[in-house]
């Protein structure tokens, strides 16, 4: 489903040339948990900004689906972005002024999708996050963090993704409420075929991944024994 | 949630900046406007001066006007002079007549006066003096009776010593080459038609209302003039009681009935342009020689009004544009100071897919929203200030020219034939209409876009990995 080859993302800090990903390739299948641990500052957040398109590599290149990402225009990737991808945010990152199915509904709008299909998805979406049908309506910004990180996974979820990247999505969160959130994950890669990537430093939801993966000093390696 | 609507939700995300925005745009909005209004109402008022009077020429003999000096009469020839001068575009002759009721006394003095006497008129025997079966319909008065005593028909008696008259007044006839009266504006026919060909003689001939009422006159009636019979053709309004109290005949025909072929009291030239009435009026002046013509610009005032309506005019421009392009600044600031703030959600929105035309557009539609409110509250500002600014730019103008130009009569008030630039500028009346306040407005929503253009493309520079890098 997605193929990683040899991805190199570096920048220049005054003299220096650092390399977040340094020569990073693997592969992910289809309904695929995976996760991605490391410490802080090893690059786990870039990693993911180059398979969402949100970055462009130095080197090497992410194909999906057997497309190539490499040299695509920005129109593209933003196309990219809006039918193929779906993030997940450790800030949620949700529109504070607009309601939780408003919220849900954008990607779907910028998809052309029907306005009367958008709604009706939307409520769905939310239903099935387990987000109280009497806060669809409220603004996201009056939501507690465990709320609005389902209402994000919801709109994340909106056009049916073939990858889902969640980079910290439960590092917002208390104890129950980030179990809540790594069964809903787990539950989507499961039941919607969905291939899902997370960067983690939860221990409990890298254990629940189907593939384990660890970046070190910009090389990711892959523990062999992990499966759920 | 389409992007308009979120435009709108965006517009009141924080009420009282949106409050104070909408405050100062409706400030530069509203003098936008008003400036626009006061500009037509000078516009309109500068185009009407120029329309009625502001480019004619008035040529009377030399040493004579009206029925009053001497002099030699005005030919053809003076007429086909002034035609063949540069920047004239119509040379209107006139003849001027004096109709006098016929009267059945014996009286020695109305004897005197009251029969057809062709050299008891004006300057060079112009005006004519022939009776006619009219009745005036102005009462002499006390000023009649003092103006023209031992000149008029009447009736009463003399008692040696001191007479007592009664002065009925005279019907001024006036022979005319075109439909238009002797300032060279064009005659309002209210009913009936006008002369058909006014160079060649016929008895058809155009009453004045006043005139036909006093005389029981309505289109197709008769009444005589040196005992020729006329038909009334069409009744005119002049406007005023003493150019109502007058008859128009063809120029050919006034000039048979004076006995004075050929012969013209005065002309009425039209200027090309109000630019050129000055050189034209040297050149006419110089084309009929001194000794022949008086060159007269009747409406000189008027040079002067509309020389200074044209400058509140580009002042009020100058303010229009002005307010117009603060209130683009205005736009251009906050939509700026929003895309800055928003910086995240702008990254977060393309991070979902959301293409740079969708951003930029709900940032202008916002920016329209803002400028909407602004211009409702503006029309409101402007439809009460309009009246006021325009009157303050206008009297404030006309002092300084009435000061400058020395207009003022005797009194200390206004001066020259028509009252005076002074009295001409403040008759301006700004109104705000609808169809200019709705073109101000579509002008302030073209400004604002071209204000809200600029934030909007800045959004498309938004990478979202910069702003999402704080995770």
């Amino acid at each position: 489903m997605i193929e990683v080859k040899d991805l190199v993302r570096q920048f220049k800090s005054g003299d220096r040339t650092i390399k977040p990903v340094n020569g990073v390739s693997f592969e992910l299948g289809k309904g695929q948990l995976a996760s991605i641990v490391g410490k802080s500052g090893s690059g786990k957040s870039t990693l993911l900004s180059l398979l969402g398109a949100l970055d462009k590599p130095t080197s090497g290149d992410v194909v999906v689906d057997g497309v190539s990402l490499a040299g695509l225009p920005d129109g593209k990737l933003t196309e990219y972005r809006r039918r193929d991808i779906g993030f997940v945010f450790q800030q949620f990152n949700l529109i504070p002024n607009l309601s939780a199915v408003d919220n849900v509904m954008l990607p779907m709008e910028f998809a052309d999708v029907r306005k009367s299909a958008r709604a009706q998805r939307a409520k769905e979406l939310l239903e099935q996050v387990q987000l109280d049908p009497e806060k669809h309506s409220r603004r996201t910004n009056r939501l507690s963090g465990g709320e609005q990180q389902r209402v994000a996974i919801a709109r994340a979820l909106a056009n049916e993704p073939k990858l889902i990247l969640a980079d910290e999505p439960t590092g917002n969160l208390d104890e129950q409420t980030g179990e809540h959130i790594i069964e809903l994950l787990s539950s989507l890669s499961r039941d919607h075929d969905t291939t899902i990537l997370v960067v983690t430093h939860d221990r409990g939801l890298a254990r629940k991944a189907d593939r384990r993966f660890r970046l070190h000093q910009g090389q990711l390696n892959e523990d062999v024994t992990a499966g759920r | 949630m389409s992007v308009l609507a979120r435009s709108v939700g965006n517009a009141f995300r924080n009420k009282i900046r949106t409050a104070a925005v909408v405050a100062v745009l409706a400030v530069a909005i509203g003098l936008a406007l008003s400036m626009l209004v006061a500009n037509q109402a000078v516009g309109a008022k500068v185009q009407e001066l120029n329309a009625s009077v502001g480019t004619t020429l008035t040529v009377n003999p030399a040493g004579g006007q009206g029925f009053e000096g001497g002099g030699e009469p005005l030919t053809a020839a003076e007429a086909a002079t002034a035609a063949a001068v540069p920047n004239i575009t119509s040379v209107v002759g006139t003849k001027a007549l004096r109709l006098r009721t016929e009267t059945t006394t014996t009286d020695t003095a109305d004897a005197a006066a009251g029969a057809a006497q062709p050299d008891a008129g004006g300057p060079g025997g112009q005006a004519a003096s022939v009776t006619t079966s009219l009745t005036a319909a102005v009462d002499a008065g006390t000023l009649g009776n003092r103006n023209n005593t031992g000149s008029g028909t009447g009736t009463g008696t003399t008692n040696g010593t001191e007479p007592a008259r009664t002065f009925t007044l005279p019907i001024t006839a006036t022979g005319t080459a075109a439909e238009v009266d002797s300032s060279g504006k064009a005659l309002d026919i209210t009913s009936g038609t006008g002369l058909g060909d006014y160079s060649a003689a016929s008895t058809k001939a155009l009453v004045g209302t006043t005139l036909a009422e006093k005389n029981n006159l309505k289109v197709g009636s008769t009444f005589t003039i040196a005992g020729k019979t006329y038909t009334v053709a069409g009744i005119f309004d002049a406007g005023t009681t003493f150019g109502n109290n007058a008859v128009y005949l063809t120029l050919a025909e006034a000039q048979a009935l004076a006995e004075t072929p050929g012969e013209l009291s005065s002309m009425v030239v039209t200027v090309n342009s109000m630019e050129n009435v000055d050189s034209t009026k040297t050149a006419l002046q110089a084309a009929l020689g001194a000794s022949k013509a008086d060159v007269t610009q009747g409406q000189r005032n008027l040079e002067t009004a509309v020389s200074s309506l044209n400058s509140v005019k580009g002042i009020s421009l100058v303010a229009y544009i002005a307010a117009l392009a603060t209130a683009g600044l205005i736009i251009l600031l906050i939509m700026v100071m929003l895309v800055r703030e928003r910086r995240r959600e702008i990254g977060v929105l393309k991070a979902i897919g959301a293409r740079n035309r969708t951003i930029g557009l709900q940032f202008v539609l916002e920016a329209l929203v803002l400028v909407a409110l602004g211009s409702v509250v503006g029309a409101a500002i402007a439809s009460f200030a309009s009246g006021g600014i325009a009157s303050a730019l206008v009297s404030s103008n006309s002092s300084t020219a009435a000061g400058a130009t020395g207009q003022r009569g005797p009194g200390g008030g206004p001066g020259g034939p028509f009252g005076g630039a002074t009295q001409l500028l403040t008759s301006v009346t700004a109104s705000a209409s609808p169809g200019v306040i709705a073109a101000g407005i579509a002008a302030v929503f073209a400004v604002a876009i071209i204000g809200a253009l600029v934030p909007a493309l800045l959004t498309a520079r938004i990478r979202p990995i910069e702003v999402l890098r704080g995770e």
